[in-house]
């Protein structure tokens, strides 16, 4: 392996430096505090890495990864929403558990499994990454296990991951068998060579059922709702974003090295997934009473409406589910981050009583919960719109009019339930809730603030796009 | 041979359902080393020894060692000289019994059976693995090492009990 090769992993090595920097930290006994800080210091050293490396990109590390712009910019990602997730995580975890230090060695070493998610580009790093993630899910969701619904999400989570896992394993099988290399740029040479197979529709059928499963795609959605509800949620913000970013990066090298659109079946497969997941999670989430499953739903129709997106196969396609992806990160962080610090250390708060009047009562935090259930109904000067404006624009160029008028009329339909929780934020509160003080004022008003600036963010998004996409653009031309 | 394949899958997939259809964990880890021994015999029949050796001493070994653990931890006694009886009756070892004699059979066959010229196998050396594993795959081998931490850390919380509780050679 050469320097410059060295180099360009640079970024995934600091992070796992970061795991390490936290058990070190545990040996010698340091307080929740250190550990928080310390890790909070090491995503940014994480950040700083990527964008010092940027220059020498892209950069091949055969066999397991190719480290592009694009890569690059699915990683920065994945470390933005952990940064908030860790902020978010020291108010949730202090009231609770005695014990919250090894959460951040699990919560590090998942990012790390989301992180090489984006890089892999052989079968190997596939498998490792997607279970480096798993196995720390597993632990994270269960951390709490003295509460009811804990153990019953993370019992759920692992048999329904470890029989994705097997279907993946299966896949990449039978993929092998036809192909005899596991590399993906490998594969897509030998298949050049002949017509599409059976034995490779197959495997990517099973390879489907397993990236659908962490994506939370209908049908395989069942875990999602009880999971969300049952995770801590700083973890749920977790899964919510960093996951399904890994998740669905990796699908997306895959497809785009393979060419999976120009085979007609995967086409017809993707579109009924994504149609159902659209129609599914809109008509789920419309009776729900507790906000942390309605976003549990809500999420299924939105990777409906980014598998839009990721159909078109084209440039655009590609920009808008980048943007679409930092978009829902924004605003599901904000979303959480306005649970966590509602919740107190007894109390979930999680039903939507609970945020009856918010806005008269803590007008800061209600704002910013508004502000981030417009951006996910979609409505205008929200980041939300303009991604699902992105979505449509490049499904149009591609002229894909059914999924489109699915997008469309289930939007619509997710309207409702989004005002519906907004019409509660503003209504009169009928009882006097008591609200806990900051316990923990210097974390309060640190996490104050970054929701704040999230929703700033979501705002400035919905009006000001041109220099983040510039961004993006300036990226994937990196490859 | 063919026929040694399927059977050893066969024996594998019978085993494997009598893993999970078990309520006594000591009867599923039974069972379970003989899934692995099947999987190891499935191996040998593809030509594939250093795999087959691998599978045994990694997972079949591992589960003899979780094994030597129950029986360490529970020996108090008399008593439990009557439990392990009861665990081993004949009725619960003569399935696994059955299915390695199979698998014994079959590695016999497969031992004892003239070579056959026709079939070019490539041997894979133990050299060659090591190659591989500490040369083009070595980050893979590195992420690995997470996973097990990953591992280690989360059943060691998840396993944490809060009142402590010494082992009966610790408690003087």
């Amino acid at each position: 392996m050469s320097e410059l090769q060295l180099l360009s992993l640079l970024p995934f090595m600091v992070l796992a430096v970061a795991s390490l920097v936290v058990i070190l930290l545990i040996a010698f006994r340091a307080s929740h505090t250190v550990i928080q800080v310390t890790g909070f210091i090491m995503m940014c050293l994480v950040v700083l890495a990527t964008w010092y490396v940027k220059d020498t990109l892209p950069r091949l590390v055969p066999p397991l990864f190719i480290v592009d712009g694009q890569a690059a910019l699915f990683t920065g990602l994945i470390i933005f929403s952990v940064l908030v997730v860790g902020l978010l995580s020291y108010i949730y975890f202090e009231e609770r558990e005695e014990n919250p230090k090894e959460y951040y060695i699990l919560l590090f070493l998942a990012t790390l499994g989301g992180a090489i998610l984006t890089i892999s580009q052989h079968f190997i790093s596939f498998f490792i990454g997607l279970e480096l993630l798993s196995v720390s899910l597993y632990a994270l969701i269960a951390y709490l296990r003295t509460r009811n619904h804990a153990v019953e999400a993370g019992m759920k989570y692992l048999v329904l991951a470890a029989m994705s896992s097997a279907f993946l394993l299966f896949g990449m099988a039978l993929i092998y068998m036809e192909t005899g290399t596991m590399t993906f740029p490998g594969i897509a040479e030998k298949l050049t060579d002949g017509i599409s197979s059976p034995l490779f529709l197959f495997g990517t059928g099973a390879m489907i059922v397993a990236i659908g499963f962490k994506l939370g795609l209908v049908p395989f959605h069942l875990w999602i709702a009880d999971v969300y509800q049952g995770s801590p949620s700083p973890v749920t913000a977790f899964i919510a974003t960093t996951s399904k970013i890994g998740a669905f990066a990796v699908l997306l090298r895959f497809a785009q090295t393979v060419n999976l659109h120009e085979y007609p079946l995967m086409i017809t497969v993707f579109s009924v997934i994504a149609v159902a997941s659209m129609v599914m999670g809109n008509v789920l989430a419309l009776r729900q009473q507790n906000l942390k499953r309605l976003l549990a739903y809500s999420s299924i129709a939105h990777f409906g409406y980014l598998l839009v997106a990721f159909l078109t196969g084209s440039k655009a396609g590609t920009e808008a589910t980048i943007f679409y992806l930092a978009a829902y990160s924004i605003t599901l962080l904000a979303a959480f981050g306005v649970i966590v610090l509602l919740s107190t250390g007894d109390e979930e708060a999680d039903r939507i009583e609970n945020y009856q009047g918010l806005i008269w009562r803590k007008p800061v935090l209600g704002t910013i919960l508004t502000v981030a259930l417009f951006s996910l109904a979609g409505i205008p000067l929200t980041a939300g719109f303009l991604a699902k404006f992105m979505v449509l624009s490049a499904g149009v160029q591609q002229s894909q009019w059914p999924l489109l008028i699915v997008l469309v009329l289930t939007s619509v339909i997710g309207l409702y339930y989004y005002l519906r929780i907004i019409s509660t934020l503003f209504a009169t509160a009928d009882r006097p809730v008591n609200i806990p003080g900051p316990r923990h004022p210097f974390f309060y008003f640190s996490t104050y603030a970054a929701l704040v600036v999230l929703a700033g963010a979501l705002c400035w998004l919905g009006v000001f796009p041109g220099m983040v996409l510039q961004g993006i653009r300036s990226f994937l031309l990196l490859h | 041979m063919p026929i040694l394949f399927y059977l050893s899958s066969a024996v594998a997939i019978i085993a494997t359902i009598m893993v999970i259809t078990r309520y006594h964990p000591i009867h599923a880890l039974l069972y379970l080393v003989v899934s692995f021994l099947a999987i190891a015999m499935v191996f040998l029949s593809l030509g594939a020894p250093f795999a087959a050796a691998l599978e045994v001493i990694v997972y079949a070994g591992a589960i003899m060692v979780l094994f030597i653990f129950v029986v360490m931890m529970l020996n108090l006694g008399k008593e439990t000289a009557a439990q392990e009886k009861d665990w081993l009756r004949p009725a619960v070892w003569i399935g696994p019994g059955v299915l390695t004699l199979v698998l014994l059979m079959e590695m016999s066959i497969l031992l004892l059976a003239p070579p056959q010229r026709n079939v070019a196998v490539a041997v894979v050396t133990p050299k060659q693995v090591a190659l591989s594993l500490y040369g083009e795959y070595i980050i893979a081998v590195e992420l690995i090492g997470f996973l097990l931490t990953t591992g280690i850390v989360g059943a060691a919380h998840i396993g944490k009990q809060k009142k402590k509780s010494l082992h009966r050679f610790l408690q003087a």
